[in-house]
């Protein structure tokens, strides 16, 4: 009894689910988000990712998460009973939760544990919250059993999941990639922890956001093909 | 495919490797043939069978250095020009910028840095060459090779990596023998290469690359003082200064002009000296200057390049009269022909393995028949040597000339045929040409004619040998390495071919476990695909020289997030649908996901706390470590820790034993034995610590701790099959329990139940016995990574105890890159220079290369021979699993499963990497790191092969005694019955 209503309120929601220019639209603010943290940081503070790390992931996970969490709790998934605000309340509420995570992650795949690298390990982690957790948070709440299909399984099958988990999975798994060059002896100054690392984690969000308007787009036509 | 089939298989692929392994490795570091000793007064006539040689030896040792000194000289017959020599070493000297390259002058502003020196060539005072350096061209191979005229080979280095001393015959030891009296300053490489030979040294570091300045100020500090004083014979130089300049700007550096002046003082106060002292009655001086190796452009050597081994070799002093400017700055040598040289200049014996021609430059001075003389020398020793690398050949047998004497005509053989002939060949027409010379010159009868002769045969002869030898040294067989890399190859491929075959052909047995599985490949799921991925990253970061020299964080890394996979997917079943919060999450859940969720939280915290108690690698050393913290914190901590962990490693161990059933007899024998081997481990620690040194007394002690650990180990391998009790379906409360009947290939046949019991225990005993082994001899401060190791196999075998029986491969290969990233964990690297020698001289009274040899291969591989260790215990956990799921036993399934995949796995997986990195290093056998980063990487590879086959050997030999043992008593109860 408890699947079926379930699965009502699934179609329900897949009823009133974001449409592909919409998505594309999400996903331009969230990247343009982005491009102006950082154009802000360089040129309003002249600061950048190399040569100040902490300040620099402050101001753009503040700026990113802000934009994230505002946006995607217009999409939660239960407006009926969930109010905007409360939504958005949750959205920042993980952020630090995600935050525990994302650097309980880092520091098992070997991210430096000391003192002077817990600055900027407490913001990288928050601005990964803000790639992977916050939006997740802001649609889905505290629902497990979306939590598990988005994360543990990598089963999106609606528009809206599609735009949080491939994004999350691209930020996670372009922050792997971005870790590679950190061993080398190449001497040069962004191979410190987070900074590769950020950077492959923006370009995996990036990827990954992409990837998303891809799936999106075929989703609909796919939607289309079968109403026809 | 029949387990007697894939048995056969893995076996003939590994005798494969082997054969192939051997071939390349002989191919690769070619082990000359050297001969040992030194050359003493038998250098001086020559006896074709060399039967005086222990007599010589024996006068020669007792003889003091003067009268030694005066009977090389009476037996040469030539008076040496010189007393005393000046050796300054200019490191990373290019030749070019002192003599120029191609007959063009060096560049203008070097030419205006170094007035003086080019003074002295231009009005041919000195003479200059350049002095061709083999690779590699590093400083220490290069000492070697200009004082002892040989050329190493890699493994010469390799497997003396315990002392630096120089114990071949070289020109140091031979001017010591002969009681010179020698100074050093400069780097401390000399010291370490000849230690105790200097009456006075000062030695440097290299160590400060971007010191250039006081690094050479240290060296001329001493310089007047020592040129004023006359108590010695040799005084070397080693200048860093240059080298260091070629490091930060390369040869360009604007540095690089002051430095040559500064060198160019230096040579004009030594010459100035040099030309005063002349007239007292010190005897000559000679002054050369020479440079180990070049550099590059951007001021790097290591390599085969024409700008890293043009080296210089400038004697000043030879000819001290002005005579007319020779163009013998263009003339080009090999920088193994300083050797002899300066042998036959100071009239010692030339180096015993020597491949070096004299310069003929440097003897015009003497009188044809002394210059005829060095010749014969050089020959003499050059023929010995190449009679120690061809057995057998002798000269003597070639058709003697009988009428040599009646014409320089008939005395020439055209020279022809096989190496071996043709060297004999030259040797006699020199030789021939030679005696003929001497007897017309008894006649007074010789033209100039015959002595130009006689010295191109010599020469010819000379040129023939030095070249053949020093390829002997350098060349590779192709064909030997095509054919092990081949064999390697193809061993592997077989190798991987039957892992691909076991993993598809095994799964249609337990189709109940697929249920969610569509095609073929669907049932890898992100975990199988990135673990077989891992092996593609590994081969990759081969090619690269950092990533060689950092494999650790490969390793870490890649298993930290095989970690995070496996943790994911632990999370992916829980509840689907039934949980629909995180706080209901925490109540109720079963009890398995809760094992398999900890066991992992524990795997990825202990991995974490094992990266970081060793940062390393080679470039990243000096970053903070728990190892170096607990150093700095003090003696006694590392001592409690150490003590801590042995009692931590005990008791886990005793708790995973009596996991297993306390009340059993068997289990509180074998309890009881590693117990007392435990404390005894822990009171040698309490009692010895390592910063003393080790008595007779301790000793004793660690052999009485090795005997007790042996025997306990050999004694639960051996007896434990015959005293396990029985299953009999009669007896056994357990449903289902006659269908654990196991037959292979329908000879022998037992339960499976009792198999698994004494799989268990045996393979306890292996780890526990070899935890405790690693306390006694790792340093105090890897005693806690011992345990943590230790934690790392009970939680993943708890992890696997629930994974089910799929995907045997893949925790198999989990477990390898366990032991693999161990191996970093306890302080290893890809360099010689972790290797921990101390610890191999713990309970050994005498010194054997043997027995420390084996320990130090203990201490070294200790991770990953714990964890194959660990497949034993992991095949019983994987039969519970089996016995747990299955109803029926399909036997040779269950025997290809678990017997086969923990055998066929580490073994498969590590002759990837071999073969792979076989050909990594052929490619890059021209790469400027190949001496110093892939070759010692190499023989880590080779030796970690050696590692896999020993456990696996006794992983395999341990269950098939067991099952034979096994089936044997099940046979004789049932006819008893």
């Amino acid at each position: 009894m408890a699947d079926q209503s379930k699965k009502e309120k699934e179609k329900e929601n897949l009823s009133k689910a974001v449409s592909a220019p919409q998505a594309f639209l999400i996903h331009l603010i969230s990247g343009l988000g982005l491009a102006i943290s950082l154009w802000v940081a360089h040129n309003f503070y002249s600061i950048n990712l190399v040569s100040h790390p902490s300040i620099t992931l402050r101001l753009i996970w503040i700026l990113e998460s802000a934009i994230v969490i505002l946006i995607y709790s217009r999409f939660r998934i239960d407006p009926q009973q969930c109010s905007y605000l409360k939504a958005v309340v949750r959205g920042i509420l993980a952020l630090p939760v995600g935050a525990l995570v994302n650097a309980l992650g880092a520091i098992a795949l070997g991210a430096p544990v000391g003192i002077q690298y817990l600055p900027k390990t407490i913001n990288w982690s928050l601005l990964m919250s803000s790639f992977t957790f916050a939006p997740a948070a802001s649609v889905f709440g505290s629902s497990w059993t979306y939590w598990q299909r988005i994360f543990a399984q990598t089963k999106p099958n609606e528009p809206l999941e599609y735009m949080i988990c491939i994004p999350a999975h691209g930020a996670v798994i372009g922050g792997w990639f971005g870790a590679w060059p950190m061993p080398l002896d190449w001497e040069r100054p962004w191979q410190e922890w987070p900074i590769c690392v950020t950077y492959g984690a923006m370009t995996g969000y990036l990827v990954g956001m992409l990837a998303s308007s891809g799936f999106v787009l075929a989703n609909g036509r796919r939607q289309r093909l079968k109403e026809d | 495919m029949k387990l007697s089939i894939i048995i056969t298989v893995i076996i003939s692929a590994v005798i494969l490797q082997i054969i192939g392994l051997s071939l390349f490795v002989f191919g690769f570091f070619p082990v000359k043939p050297a001969l040992s000793g030194v050359s003493g007064p038998e250098s001086f006539y020559y006896d074709d069978d060399g039967g005086s040689d222990s007599v010589a030896n024996h006068t020669r040792a007792s003889m003091p250095p003067h009268l030694l000194k005066s009977l090389y000289q009476e037996l040469s017959g030539i008076h040496p020009s010189f007393e005393r020599l000046i050796l300054m070493v200019i490191d990373g000297l290019p030749a070019e910028f002192v003599l120029g390259k191609d007959g063009q002058p060096p560049r203008e502003d070097f030419r205006e840095a170094m007035p003086y020196t080019q003074a002295l060539l231009s009005n041919g005072m000195a003479s200059g060459y350049h002095a061709k350096a083999a690779p590699p061209t590093v400083t220490m191979p290069r000492l070697k090779a200009m004082v002892s005229g040989a050329i190493g080979g890699f493994l010469d280095v390799a497997f003396n990596f315990n002392t630096q001393a120089m114990l071949d015959d070289n020109l140091l030891g031979q001017f010591f023998r002969i009681g010179w009296k020698m100074v050093m300053l400069g780097d401390e490489t000399w010291l370490k290469l000849f230690p105790g030979l200097f009456t006075r040294h000062d030695g440097v570091s290299s160590f400060y690359v971007k010191d250039t300045v006081q690094v050479d100020q240290n060296v001329s500090r001493h310089l007047e003082n020592e040129l004023n004083r006359d108590d010695w014979n040799l005084l070397i130089l080693h200048y860093l200064g240059l080298d260091h300049v070629g490091h930060i700007g390369g040869r360009n550096s604007i540095l690089m002009a002051p430095k040559l002046k500064e060198m160019d003082e230096v040579v004009k106060m030594i010459h100035l000296s040099t030309i005063q002292t002349r007239d007292n009655d010190q005897g000559k001086t000679l002054l050369v200057v020479v440079s180990d190796h070049g550099m590059t452009e951007n001021g790097n050597h290591g390599g085969s390049s024409y700008e890293e081994t043009d080296s210089l070799a400038l004697f000043v002093g030879l000819k001290n009269d002005l005579s007319d400017y020779a163009a013998s700055s263009c003339n080009s040598i090999y920088q193994v022909d300083i050797a002899p040289t300066l042998a036959l200049l100071f009239g010692v014996p030339i180096p015993k393995n020597n491949v070096g021609v004299l310069i003929s430059e440097a003897f015009d001075l003497l009188t044809d028949d002394k210059q005829l003389r060095v010749l014969e020398l050089n020959s003499w020793q050059l023929l010995r040597l190449i009679q120690a690398q061809l057995p057998g050949l002798s000269c003597r047998n070639l058709p003697s000339h009988d009428g040599f004497t009646d014409g320089l005509a008939s005395t020439i053989v055209e020279c022809s045929g096989s190496m071996e002939k043709m060297l004999c060949c030259l040797y006699m027409n020199a030789i021939n040409l030679h005696s003929s010379w001497k007897s017309k010159s008894l006649s007074r009868s010789t033209s100039r004619d015959d002595y130009s002769c006689t010295v191109a045969a010599y020469h010819q002869f000379l040129k023939t040998a030095s070249e053949w030898l020093s390829r002997r040294v350098t060349d590779k067989p192709v064909g030997l390495l095509a054919f092990g890399v081949v064999a390697m190859a193809i061993s592997s491929l077989t190798l991987l071919g039957l892992m691909i075959c076991m993993s598809t052909e095994d799964q249609p047995g337990e189709n109940q476990c697929r249920c969610n599985s569509i095609t073929g490949w669907h049932k890898w799921s992100v975990n199988e695909i990135f673990l077989l991925g891992v092996m593609l990253i590994l081969v990759m970061s081969m090619a690269s020289s950092s990533m060689v020299e950092e494999e650790q964080y490969i390793w870490h890394f890649v298993l930290s997030t095989s970690y995070v996979l496996f943790l994911r997917k632990a999370v992916q079943p829980l509840a689907p649908g039934s949980a629909k919060s995180f706080f209901k999450l925490m109540k109720g859940q079963t009890e398995r996901l809760d094992f398999r969720i900890s066991s992992i939280i524990l795997l990825l915290i202990s991995g974490r706390i094992l990266r970081s108690w060793h940062q390393g690698g080679v470039n990243w050393t000096y970053l903070p470590d728990i190892s170096k913290w607990l150093e700095q914190a003090g003696v006694n901590h590392v001592r409690s820790i150490q003590l801590a962990s042995g009692l931590l490693v005990i008791s886990l161990s005793i708790f995973a034993l009596f996991l297993f059933g306390f009340r059993r007899k068997i289990t509180q024998l074998v309890g009881f034995c590693f117990l007392i081997s435990g404390f005894l481990v822990l009171w040698y620690l309490y009692h010895n610590n390592a910063f003393v040194s080790a008595s007779c007394d301790a000793a004793i002690q660690a052999q009485i701790i090795y005997a007790i650990l042996g025997i306990a180990t050999v004694g639960t391998f051996v007896a434990l099959p015959w005293f396990i009790p029985l299953w009999f379906p009669g007896t056994c409360s357990k449903p289902n329990v006659k269908s654990t009947l196991v037959t292979f290939d329908g000879q022998c046949i037992f339960s499976l139940v009792e198999f698994r019991d004494s799989s268990y225990l045996i393979g306890l005993a292996y780890i526990i016995c070899w935890c405790l082994l690693q306390l006694l001899l790792q340093q105090p401060v890897n005693s806690m990574p011992i345990l943590l190791l230790l934690v790392q196999i009970l939680s993943s075998m708890l992890y696997f105890s629930c994974s089910g029986l799929q995907h045997i491969e893949v925790e198999v290969a989990l477990l390898y890159y366990m032991g693999m990233a161990g191996h970093f964990a306890l302080g290893n690297s890809n360099t010689l220079a972790t290797i921990d020698v101390a610890g191999a001289f713990i309970g050994l009274s005498s010194h054997s290369m043997f027995l420390s040899g084996i320990l130090m291969f203990i201490i070294t591989y200790a991770s990953p021979m714990l964890f194959l260790l660990s497949m034993l215990m992991y095949i019983s956990v994987k039969c519970t699993s089996y016995l747990a799921n299955h109803q029926n036993v399909d036997s040779g399934h269950l025997a290809k499963m678990i017997l086969g995949f923990p055998c066929l796995v580490p073994v498969g997986l590590n002759s990837i990497l071999l073969t792979s990195y076989t050909i990594v290093l052929l490619l890059m056998r021209n790469h400027l790191f190949v001496w110093s980063v892939f070759s010692p990487k190499y023989l880590y590879v080779c030796a970690t092969t050696v590692c896999i086959y020993v456990g696996v050997f006794v992983v395999a030999a341990t269950e098939i005694y067991t099952c034979w043992v096994l089936a044997l008593r099940r046979k004789k109860q049932i006819s008893i019955r």
